[in-house]
């Protein structure tokens, strides 16, 4: 009986360990980053895993929610409603908001995710998420601070990007750079469906291996990283741990996150 | 030898113009014009480089060249007007090969 018993369980523990972890990504996403004129914005609010849409963290709340435009913020996170959201696995709670965009220029969202404890890592969780919906060309504050704890600062306008471009930018926190990053790269990888609030079943692409699912990658001495974008759609940049700090008797990692769509050239 | 020295300072800011004029002409002017809730047409404009478009000529017109009003984008590259009964246009001049011209019909 013994003896049946040690495989199994050591097939268990390989499974266990050989189970992949995959990256968590807060989610702020809107279908069109790049307009032609003033729209009302569906967005939602989902953390997520972007490229497999498996487990929904239930989110924990939002410390602050607020939008950027020709230097003016708008606080937004009265606008808020909650919602559930449904990836392949499970639901989990999350957020949206209908927002309505006014004049040209840059609208840079950022968003503060109120802390959310991961039990498999005994650790906290903030991801400090920024996205950038621009309206007739015209670019006002996508290369702008914006004030978040940890933040990226892009250094090519996120909506104005042809498939094969390469995005880069810079890891701040508290507004300094934050040389050899580590950043985590995902594509989203299941079509967001906004009226069932729920990933696609389908996924557009096959990862051929794990490393291929959130792609890794560092920032240099001077905190910026440089990514070549190869398929169109929406990419996610999580910078990990920029910062740490004691909360609730445990490590909180706040993580600084930044989207970007890719368009095909036809 | 100082005639000479002029010369070439007279030289470089000839080519600096130049090369200043050049780049003027490397953006795109952009303008958009939306219907306001009072009646009023606001037009707000801008340049692909993010340089502002605040003095830009403005001029509302019939199709027939009619002029209605003539104006310019203000500091903040706004200009707003009244909606003029009559079919019109908008004209954003912001000079040769920065000329956008938006139909009355298209705004709303």
């Amino acid at each position: 009986m013994r003896r049946k018993m040690i495989p199994l369980i050591a097939a268990l523990a390989v499974a266990s360990f050989a189970f992949p972890a995959f990256a968590h990504f807060q989610m702020v996403y809107t279908p069109e980053s790049a307009l032609e004129r003033p729209e009302e914005l569906d967005l939602k609010i989902v953390f997520t895993h972007p490229f497999e849409a498996g487990h929904t963290m239930d989110m924990a709340g939002v410390e602050q929610f607020f939008m950027v435009n020709k230097e003016k913020k708008t606080e937004l996170r009265t606008s808020l409603n909650p919602i559930s959201w449904s990836g392949l696995s499970n639901a989990g709670k999350a957020y949206e908001a209908k927002i309505k965009l006014r004049g040209m220029g840059d609208f840079v969202f950022g968003l503060v995710p109120a802390p959310y404890y991961e039990p498999s890592e005994e650790i906290w969780m903030q991801q400090c998420t920024k996205i950038i919906v621009n309206v007739a060309g015209v670019p006002t504050d996508w290369d702008a601070e914006i004030g978040l704890p940890v933040e990226i600062v892009p250094l090519a306008k996120p909506y104005a990007l042809w498939t094969g471009n390469v995005f880069s930018g810079v890891v701040k926190a508290d507004g300094k750079p934050v040389p050899f990053a580590e950043v985590e790269v995902e594509f989203l990888n299941h079509r967001p469906d906004l009226k069932a609030n729920r990933f696609a079943e389908k996924a557009e692409v096959e990862a051929p291996q794990d490393s291929f699912v959130t792609q890794t990658i560092r920032a240099d001495a001077n905190g910026t990283f440089v990514y070549a974008i190869p398929r169109a759609g929406w990419w996610g940049f999580a910078a990990l741990g920029v910062k740490t700090m004691e909360y609730k008797g445990a490590e909180l990692g706040q993580d600084a996150l930044i989207w970007v769509q890719a368009r095909d050239m036809k | 030898m100082k005639n000479r020295k002029k010369a070439l300072v007279a030289l470089a800011v000839l080519a600096i113009s130049f090369l200043l004029a050049g780049a003027a002409f490397a953006h795109t002017p952009i303008c958009m014009a939306c219907l306001n809730d009072d009646g009023t047409v606001t037009c707000e404009g801008g340049f692909s480089d993010g340089s502002s478009a605040a003095g830009v000529k403005m001029t509302v017109r019939t199709p027939d060249g009619k002029i209605l009003i003539e104006g310019a984008m203000d500091e903040f590259s706004e200009f707003t007007f009244e909606k003029p009964q009559v079919p019109f246009e908008v004209e954003f001049n912001a000079g040769p090969g920065h000329v956008i011209l938006i139909k009355g019909e298209d705004i709303k």
